[in-house]
């Protein structure tokens, strides 16, 4: 349903300043959102002065330096540091991204930083993606053929290879799918772009012996037609991947087959 | 167990661009143009019921506020239209790509308003 209102203990409030200690003269103010799950009280927005003049390029280094240098207790997940693994994905600027892929020289003013959209927050940045790996694997994203025996290869021509092209870059971050609003009212039943694309992605794989019941599992009012080509999930995806165009192959094909 | 962690904000902060846009706009048009043809549907059955309520409905027409109704109905109409056509091109697959959904997006917008003063004038000269 559409709640466009948080909920009340979802609201956020004013919360720390930490005003800079380094006296530097290029100063950044960076707001970030905070919940501690121990506390009881509402999430808040805490301000951070940052010197910029001895920070690296990307929005993960300005959140590592918060940590390391200001205040420890901020938690946020990252791993590679390299836009590979899609630990750091949150919402920067209003706009879904890996944090250490986006350079803060991007972002005109104040940076302001929030955890993936309309997820249950885990602590400060840290969304909770249950949902969206459940249902990854309501989609049974493994190769299935039967009709081959388990030693023989199965070959691939080059042509059929291309098709995954765009598709299986996907590093699962959950940029796209928590910036889709459909997803937002719908995510416990529509499958969501990061979703909808690994189907795709299983569906074209001229390997896989199940296309058919791949498509009539995935061929329903929620689970894909909640998509109405808003298009968030393709400008947000860091790897510059394009769900919403998987999403309309899908119902391309079944609407032709 | 129920969740009681709260909700990350997510419409209150996430940025608009041009196809999310178009996509809501697309939306309360559509509602709009219900609610309009209901209007419409209503206006012929009084044109059934006599030659007084035809003068009424053209003093309403004429006046700053039905002509602004008229108006805006025109635009919501023409807005509706055109964004359609930009769905059914995506429907068969094509204009994916950021930069060409935000020239179509770009051109519904202008166009709504272009066309919007073509229906409107058109109209004018039966007047």
């Amino acid at each position: 349903m559409v709640q466009i209102n948080l909920p009340e203990n979802s609201k956020v409030k004013k919360g720390h300043y930490y005003k800079d200690k380094t006296g530097s003269k290029n100063i950044r103010k960076i707001n970030v959102y905070r919940w501690d799950p121990s506390s009881g009280e509402n999430p808040r927005i805490d301000t951070y002065e940052v010197d910029m003049d001895n920070c690296p390029s990307k929005v993960l280094d300005v959140l590592n330096k918060i940590k390391n240098e200001i205040d420890p207790s901020l938690s946020y997940r990252k791993s590679c540091a390299h836009g590979v693994c899609g630990s750091c994905a949150m919402n920067m600027d209003g706009k879904n991204g890996l944090a250490c892929t986006t350079s803060h020289a991007d972002i005109n003013g104040d940076i302001d930083i929030f955890p993936l959209p309309h997820l249950k927050v885990k602590k400060d940045l840290i969304g909770d993606l249950d949902g969206l790996y459940k249902q990854y694997e309501s989609i049974e994203p493994w190769l299935k053929n039967n009709s081959k025996d388990k030693n023989d290869e199965i070959y691939q021509s080059q042509k059929d290879r291309e098709k995954l092209d765009g598709a299986y870059e996907c590093i699962m971050c959950a940029c796209c799918s928590t910036s889709c609003p459909s997803y937002w009212w719908n995510g416990d039943k529509y499958l969501g772009p990061a979703v909808l694309l690994q189907a795709y992605r299983w569906i074209i794989d001229s390997r896989d012996e199940d296309r058919k019941e791949r498509l009539e599992k995935v061929a329903d009012e929620l689970k894909l037609y909640r998509c109405h080509t808003i298009l968030n999930c393709t400008n947000a995806c860091p790897k510059g991947l394009n769900p919403a165009k998987a999403i309309a192959e899908i119902k391309k094909m079944l609407a032709t087959t | 167990m129920e969740n009681n962690n709260p909700l990350s904000p997510h419409i209150q902060i996430y940025k608009w661009h041009i196809s999310s846009l178009v996509s809501i706009v697309t939306r309360i048009t559509g509602i709009i143009n219900i609610l309009a043809i209901t209007l419409i549907c209503f206006w012929f059955t009084f044109l059934l019921l006599g030659e007084n309520n035809y003068q009424i409905i053209k003093l309403f027409l004429n006046s700053f506020f039905g002509k602004f109704i008229a108006l805006g109905i025109t635009w919501s109409f023409s807005f509706q239209v055109l964004s359609e056509i930009r769905h059914l091109i995506m429907d068969l697959g094509y204009g994916f790509e950021i930069k060409t959904t935000n020239i179509t997006g770009i051109i519904v917008i202008i166009f709504s308003f272009i066309l919007t003063i073509l229906i409107y004038s058109l109209g004018r000269q039966f007047l």
